[in-house]
C-alpha cells in the first residue's frame, strides 16, 4: 500500500476565527486508498462545527482524481454553509503537485495557496 | 556514428503485471509504469506524467470495471519507434464514462486527466474486457 498520513493539527493561534478553523495536513501519496479517508476526516471537522478548513498539502507527493474529487466535494458542501470556506495549502517548491491541479482546472473550484500564512490572512480578509 | 539509443520490446524487459483490483495495491501499478517510464527513457515529468496517468486507468478499473477470475486487473507495455504503451485491461462491460467536461464528476475527471498528460488514449471495448491503451512519447 502507498504511504499517506491525514491528520488534525492544533488550534492555529491568532486565528480571528478560532474553533472555525480547522487545518488538516495530508501527505504522503494521496490515491484512492486515501481519498475515502480525506473525505470522511473533512467531513467530520464540518459536522462538528467548524466552518473554514486548510488542508495542507505540502507534504503530498501524488495526488489522483478521487483525492480532487474528495477536497472539490468538500469544498461545495462547505461553501454551502453560511461564510464556509476551504483552502489548499501547497507550496511553489511542490511543482509536481500544483502541475496536476492545473492539469485538472481546479482553480475555479478551490483556492490554493502557497502557505498556511497566507491561507489565514485569505481568512481574515473574507472573515 | 550515432550514439543515440534504441530501446526495443526486447530490451525494456518488462513483463505483464496481474494486480489485484484493490486500491492499496494503486502504488504498485505506479511503481510499475515508472519503471517502464524510466527504463524507456522518458524525462523526469514525463515518467512522473506516465504514472499519474496509469494510476487513473487502473483506478477506473478499480472502481467500474471487474478483474479477471482471480481478481486482477492485467497491465502489460510495449514500444515502438519512440513510443511508450501501457494497456490496463479489465474483464467488465464497459458502461460509458461521465461527461469528460463534467468537472465535478470523479470519472470524468480521471479521464479528463489522462487525455491532458498523455499523448494518445484509445479505449478498445471488447466483449468481456476494456482495455485502456495508454501512450507516451520521448521526445
Amino acid at each position: 500500500m502507498g504511504f499517506f498520513y491525514i491528520g488534525d493539527e492544533a488550534a492555529v493561534e491568532g486565528a480571528s476565527h478560532g474553533a472555525d478553523v480547522a487545518v488538516i495536513v495530508a501527505g504522503g501519496e494521496l490515491d484512492f486508498a486515501a481519498s475515502p479517508q480525506i473525505r470522511e476526516r473533512l467531513g467530520e471537522r464540518i459536522e462538528a462545527g467548524v466552518r473554514h478548513l486548510i488542508v495542507d498539502l505540502s507534504g503530498a507527493t501524488f495526488i489522483d482524481s478521487t483525492a480532487i474529487g474528495a477536497l472539490v466535494a468538500m469544498a461545495t458542501q462547505v461553501d454551502e454553509l453560511d461564510g464556509g470556506s476551504l483552502l489548499v495549502v501547497c507550496p511553489d517548491e511542490n511543482r509536481r503537485l500544483l502541475r496536476i491541479f492545473e492539469i485538472a482546472g481546479i482553480e475555479s473550484l478551490i483556492a490554493v495557496h502557497s502557505s498556511r500564512a497566507e491561507a489565514m490572512r485569505e481568512l481574515a480578509v473574507a472573515g | 556514428m550515432s550514439t543515440a539509443v534504441e530501446h526495443t520490446d526486447a530490451e525494456l524487459a518488462i513483463g505483464d503485471l496481474r494486480l489485484p483490483a484493490q486500491p492499496a495495491k494503486l502504488n504498485l501499478a505506479r511503481e510499475y509504469a515508472h519503471h517502464a517510464a524510466v527504463a524507456f527513457g522518458l524525462d523526469a515529468d514525463r515518467c512522473y506524467e506516465f504514472a499519474f496517468a496509469v494510476n487513473e486507468a487502473v483506478t477506473n478499473a478499480i472502481r467500474h470495471g471487474r478483474p479477471d477470475a482471480h481478481g486482477d486487473i492485467h497491465l502489460s507495455v510495449s514500444a515502438e519507434d519512440d513510443r511508450l504503451t501501457l494497456s490496463v485491461r479489465d474483464y467488465g462491460t464497459f458502461s460509458g464514462y461521465a461527461p469528460i467536461g463534467a468537472i465535478d464528476a470523479d470519472r470524468g475527471r480521471g479521464f479528463m486527466l489522462m487525455t491532458r498528460v498523455m499523448d494518445a488514449v484509445q479505449l478498445c471495448i471488447g466483449a468481456g474486457s476494456t482495455t485502456v491503451r495508454l501512450s507516451k512519447a520521448r521526445l
